[in-house]
């Protein structure tokens, strides 16, 4: 791992000279102990004014990771995704919302990192950052710091020994924390598989199924251009939101953030739904409104990147 | 020598006049009176449980401040106030450039978690200057079917890479919508 850390360094060089081997080196470290460990544990997400608790589990094993969340603050809500795809759990309103891994374009998406690994110090400069204790591990950690204002900086702490994150910040340009999430409790090693199994049979539940197929959204007359460096086209579907709408989804990524431009009918969104910029924590949203369809950017990323990629969305009635 | 009571009160707003000038001319200054400044100002979010600063807070807060008329003749009654905002502006504008605001969000979600979580669409959001429009978009609640957009979004995310499923912890929390339903 070292020397693929080094060839890094050297191919990317003189320009990108700034990131360090041993942290490239240690962010690949992150993402094989995130594919290769079995843990349980209890972390903190915070942002904003919120806090929560969560349980976590993870089993990796021959056939593929199992893993389960479970927020034990507030409205209940339990996500378990296998290999075959992310199910979501919602006892309050007995629901459970399905994505499935099914696509071509979902299955090929764990390779998203390690080939843009390479990219990276084109748009971030990668450093070692200060050690820590957090949750009884001693832990080294890597500073992403964004070259340009298109994206968020992050904070990542990892066992020393495994690799396992322990916690994560995201911060904005000014180095003000956006979102963290932070383990209190872990147990790394072999985890009994009832930890990873729901806890509702869900009989009976409500189920929306996203039912994502391969799209093209400009046959349908759509042009979608994320056109901010670094950003590429990760997947493109059409799939279900919530019950019944079919809406097109368009995904971007820079190796560490994600954005996904949203495409729907505005005849299905009925309730009134504000055009413009709303945020959530690391997570900025904006709206607006094209040939009469709601076009709808979510963005791991500061507002103008969203907003930038919402204006320029175009429709054009196909010929 | 700055006192601990004399910053003490001026909080509470106890101090009027020389006294409140002098106290706040001390706070001004790094040093140790900012430092007690920071510190009982911090003891008292926590202990009342104040929310976080909404994002880039001291920036729209100046910029609102910049922007407000002046006035060329003041009532005798807006005298004191007045002289409330002259005194403070400095300090505020000080405290920004020394990442106060920073400070308190990383430290503020340090406290006891709470259980309960904060609807977070209803966070107050400063409008915007006339000056800043140009530049800012229109600041809208939370769309209704954010969490639907977020799930459909996450697994697309290679924060999964190095996190695994805990990002899909990334929803609003159900009651900041329910409010609104």
């Amino acid at each position: 791992m070292r020397s693929l850390a080094l060839l890094l360094a050297v191919g990317c060089g003189f320009a990108q000279a700034q990131s360090t081997p041993e942290a490239l080196g240690l962010l690949n470290k992150i993402q094989n102990a995130t594919q290769r460990l079995s843990y349980t544990g209890t972390f903190v997400y915070q942002t904003g004014n919120r806090t929560e608790i969560s349980r976590i589990s993870r089993i990796a094993d021959a056939s593929g990771a199992t893993e389960k969340l479970e927020v034990l603050d507030g409205v209940p809500r339990e996500v378990v995704r296998t290999r075959d795809g992310v199910r979501c759990y919602l006892p309050a309103s007995q629901t459970v919302k399905v994505e499935r891994a099914g696509s071509r374009s979902q299955r090929d998406f764990p390779a998203i990192l390690p080939d843009r690994l390479a990219d990276l110090p084109q748009h971030y400069v990668a450093s070692r950052g200060e050690s820590a204790r957090i949750a009884g591990f001693d832990c080294v950690s890597v500073l992403l710091t964004p070259r340009d204002d298109l994206r968020h900086g992050y904070v990542l702490w990892a066992d020393a020994n495994t690799g396992m994150l322990l916690r994560a910040r995201t911060v904005n340009e000014k180095g003000e924390t956006l979102e963290q999430f932070t383990f209190t409790q872990l147990q790394i090693g072999p985890v009994a598989r009832d930890k990873v199994k729901p806890r509702h049979a869900a009989r009976n539940w409500r189920v929306e199924d996203a039912d994502a197929a391969p799209a093209d959204l400009s046959e349908a007359g759509w042009t979608v251009n994320a056109d901010l460096p670094g950003f590429r086209k990760i997947g493109e579907v059409r799939r279900r939101l919530r019950e019944s709408l079919l809406v097109g989804q368009v995904v971007y990524s820079d190796g560490l953030a994600a954005v996904s431009v949203f495409i729907e009918p505005l005849a299905d969104r009925r309730e009134l739904t504000g055009r413009g910029l709303s945020n959530l924590g690391a997570i900025n949203i904006y709206t607006r409104e094209v040939a009469n369809h709601l076009v709808t950017v979510v963005g791991e990323t500061p507002a103008a990147s969203v907003r930038r990629i919402a204006d320029r969305v175009e429709f054009k009635r196909p010929q | 020598m700055m006192t601990k009571e004399k910053i003490s009160e001026l909080m509470d707003g106890e101090l009027e006049g020389s006294d409140a000038a002098r106290t706040l001319s001390a706070v001004r200054d790094e040093g140790e009176g900012r430092q007690v400044w920071r510190t009982y100002h911090l003891i008292g979010d926590t202990l009342r449980d104040t929310r976080m600063l909404s994002q880039r807070f001291s920036e729209r807060m100046a910029a609102s401040l910049a922007a407000e008329p002046t006035v060329l003749a003041p009532a005798a009654g807006a005298a004191a106030a007045q002289s409330w905002r002259r005194h403070l502006m400095p300090v505020a504008a000080g405290l920004a450039a020394a990442g106060f605001v920073g400070s308190v969000a990383f430290l503020v979600p340090l406290q006891e978690p709470t259980l309960v979580p904060q609807p977070v669409a209803q966070v107050p959001q400063v409008r915007p200057t006339p000056a800043a429009v140009a530049a800012d978009p229109v600041r809208v609640p939370l769309p209704l079917a954010t969490d639907d957009y977020l799930l459909a979004h996450q697994g697309y995310s290679p924060r999964n890479l190095l996190q695994g499923v805990a990002p899909y912890v990334r929803t609003v929390s159900g009651q900041a919508l329910e409010g609104r339903r």
